[in-house]
């Protein structure tokens, strides 16, 4: 990998077994099969075929933890995209109740999730002195302002023909759901463009440390434009498959889900504040945080207690750095000593 | 810059900016509908929005340190849930201990944010959307279920009926308090003195991690308090109570001016952006407009203040930048 990105000084890295499991990629597949285990004891009906059923509903989400990761690579974060799910989602459902053909609806969905990410991408953009935060609290505010606005004093809309949409929560030979191979082939896509191109390790590059990217040559603002459009675009996807699934949008669609969508990446090894992480780490954790979800519902678990169990879950994984950190200097101090 | 005139430094100051912003909506809706400027109209405003000026209190000192808490509306779920519940049961049903019971438990989930923070060098976003996540759970386990209505907490829901004072006393004694403390005492001026720069502060003798996990415990504590008056004001606790508002919150501090990036701000302007968003709330109904183009018109003033600033302080840097090359 760093040969062909061509920062090969070092010699390539002997990559053992042992080294593998000690990189947090490596600790989340152990945490994967825990939980696996775990879920398989809380409930009875924790089976393939039962998971395969019921996680469309929740994989959704996934689609955004791809492009966020690009965003919180680069040390920004969006906070816009649960109100351009919603957006997005309401679009869709007012495209297809007036008639439009099933691609038209994809297409006029994605288009809307374009137009979203280009403004977020613009403002960020034009403005870099701007902290991300402030910019997308503002259009998160405005994108979700505008849903409320089209759907009206009723505050939702339902799909009128449920067939049209129907393409999009069919199962491929009955079993396997569209969404499932839809969601791989983007994750394989997004994850080959962040590991292995020169974008992608732009990146890494502008979130280690802007100044010096932009004096290599990267072309900073162009690489964040490019992050929040795909933030755009598939948070457009998301609102809709989510909407496919729910039949329909109202007020509350996708909120609380650009905390989620961050929560899963942080918790995937990538770090806020820029230049860590990778996206399998991202992708392990939004799976282990979806099959708990299911095991728990399941199992009948108060299905709010999983909010306590994925906060415990996120700080201990933020905490683990900085006390591993301190006690590698507290052998140092030792050695010296 | 020392002989800067007093009108240069009333018109170059942010809260100036705000206050004229407020003056020129205040005739604007005025002349449009001259039922505005009542009263009643004016304590509403105040009593509807105490919740976010209170907690925009706290948020101003966490930002202020360069920090931010999203976790407030869920500390405030938790509290004002549990007491919601015990006042339900019988188990408590004096006012002022129950005021005190949501404070002490936000006092506990505030210190919690900035233990972490400070001591485990967190990122405070992460740290309190973890914490956020986990009080919000809590609030649902506590309430089991249930919720607290009308009826069962109508005697605690006697402090902050309409028409009483007690939610103004609240208000106006944390905006005293919080202005004296953070312009006059030691303490204040730690606040400020982390968020421009914390290693030269940690040099200068100021334990950061301490000054970081007070600020925290005082948002927190501020969260709790807001959670008892929302069950007060709104007589009734539930578990999603006031979910997703904590961003009004950081909105109304952004609009105030206070930076994101620490070290700036101040209580008069938090105290300003707080009531143009509570403004707006209000007086767009008064005005014609639908009130569910009340969230668009909210995000485009955010959008526009910090457009504004940035463009005014881009302008001021090339003008000192001119100055100097003569």
């Amino acid at each position: 990998m760093a040969g062909k990105s061509g920062r090969s000084i070092n010699a390539e890295q002997k990559i053992t077994a042992k080294k593998l499991l000690f990189t947090w990629e490596g600790a989340l597949i152990v945490l994967f099969i825990l939980v696996n285990i775990f879920n398989m004891n809380i409930s009875q009906s924790y089976t393939f075929a039962n998971v395969l059923r019921e996680m469309p509903k929740y994989l959704a989400e996934m689609f955004m933890v791809l492009p966020m990761a690009y965003i919180l690579v680069l040390g920004d974060i969006d906070i816009s995209v649960g109100s351009i799910v919603c957006l997005t989602g309401t679009l869709t459902c007012y495209i297809s109740n007036a008639g439009a053909p099933f691609p038209i609806v994809i297409l006029g969905c994605l288009a809307a999730g374009l137009i979203c990410g280009v403004i977020n991408g613009s403002i960020a953009t034009s403005f870099p002195e701007l902290p991300s935060m402030i910019t997308t609290l503002g259009t998160q505010i405005i994108f979700r302002g505008i849903a409320e606005i089209s759907l009206g004093g009723g505050g939702s809309v339902a799909y009128n023909n449920t067939k049209q949409i129907m393409p999009l929560s069919t199962k491929l030979g009955k079993t396997v759901p569209v969404i499932i191979l839809v969601v791989l082939v983007i994750a394989i896509i997004f994850t080959v463009v962040l590991q292995l191109t020169t974008f992608g390790r732009s990146l890494y590059a502008i979130g280690s440390n802007k100044t010096s990217a932009f004096y290599a040559g990267v072309d900073v603002q162009k690489c964040r434009f490019i992050a929040y459009v795909l933030m755009g675009l598939m948070a457009s996807m998301c609102g809709l498959f989510l909407t496919a699934y729910t039949y329909g949008a109202n007020t509350t669609t996708g909120q609380g889900f650009e905390m989620e969508v961050i929560a899963m990446c942080v918790f995937g090894g990538i770090a806020s504040t820029g230049g860590k992480g990778t996206l399998i780490g991202g992708i392990i954790a939004g799976l282990i945080i979806t099959l708990l979800r299911i095991a728990l519902g399941q199992a009948n678990v108060n299905s709010q207690m999983i909010l306590v169990i994925v906060g415990a879950l996120l700080i201990i994984a933020v905490l683990i750095p900085g006390i591993k950190g301190k006690i590698d200097e507290m052998k140092k101090l030792r050695a010296a000593a | 810059m020392e002989n800067k005139s007093l009108w240069k430094k009333i018109t170059g100051s942010r809260e100036a900016l705000l206050l004229a912003i407020l003056v020129v909506m205040g005739i604007f809706i005025t002349i449009l509908n001259p039922t505005f400027f009542s009263p009643v109209n004016i304590g509403q405003i105040f009593r509807n929005n105490a919740l976010t000026m209170i907690m925009a209190l706290g948020m101003l000192c966490v930002m202020l340190t360069a920090g931010i808490d999203i976790s407030i509306t869920s500390t405030l779920a938790f509290a004002g849930m549990t007491i919601g519940m015990l006042t339900k049961y019988n188990i408590v049903n004096s006012t002022l201990a129950l005021f005190l019971i949501a404070m002490v438990m936000g006092c506990f989930c505030g210190a919690m944010n900035g233990l972490i923070i400070a001591k485990g060098k967190v990122a405070p976003i992460i740290c309190t959307m973890g914490f956020m996540y986990i009080w919000r759970g809590m609030a649902y386990v506590v309430g089991n279920s249930q919720f607290a209505s009308g009826e069962d907490v109508r005697e605690f829901a006697e402090f902050g009926k309409d028409g009483t004072i007690g939610p103004y006393i609240i208000l106006i004694v944390c905006y005293a308090l919080f202005f004296w403390m953070l312009k006059w005492t030691k303490f204040g001026r730690k606040i400020y003195a982390v968020g421009s720069n914390a290693e030269a502060a940690r040099i200068s003798g100021i334990n950061v991690d301490n000054t970081l996990i007070s600020v925290y415990t005082i948002m927190g504590t501020l969260a709790g308090l807001a959670g008892a008056l929302s069950v007060s004001i709104y007589a009734s606790a539930q578990p999603n109570m006031q979910y997703g508002r904590e961003m009004d919150v950081i909105a109304a501090c952004v609009i105030g001016g206070v930076s994101m990036s620490g070290g700036r701000g101040s209580v008069a302007g938090t105290f300003l952006g707080a009531l143009i968003i509570s403004i707006i709330a209000k007086a767009l109904p008064l005005v014609n407009v639908p009130s569910i183009a009340q969230n668009t018109v909210k995000g485009v003033i955010i959008l526009v203040v910090v457009i504004f600033n940035v463009i005014t302080q881009r302008m001021v840097d090339r003008q000192n930048l001119e100055r100097r090359e003569m």
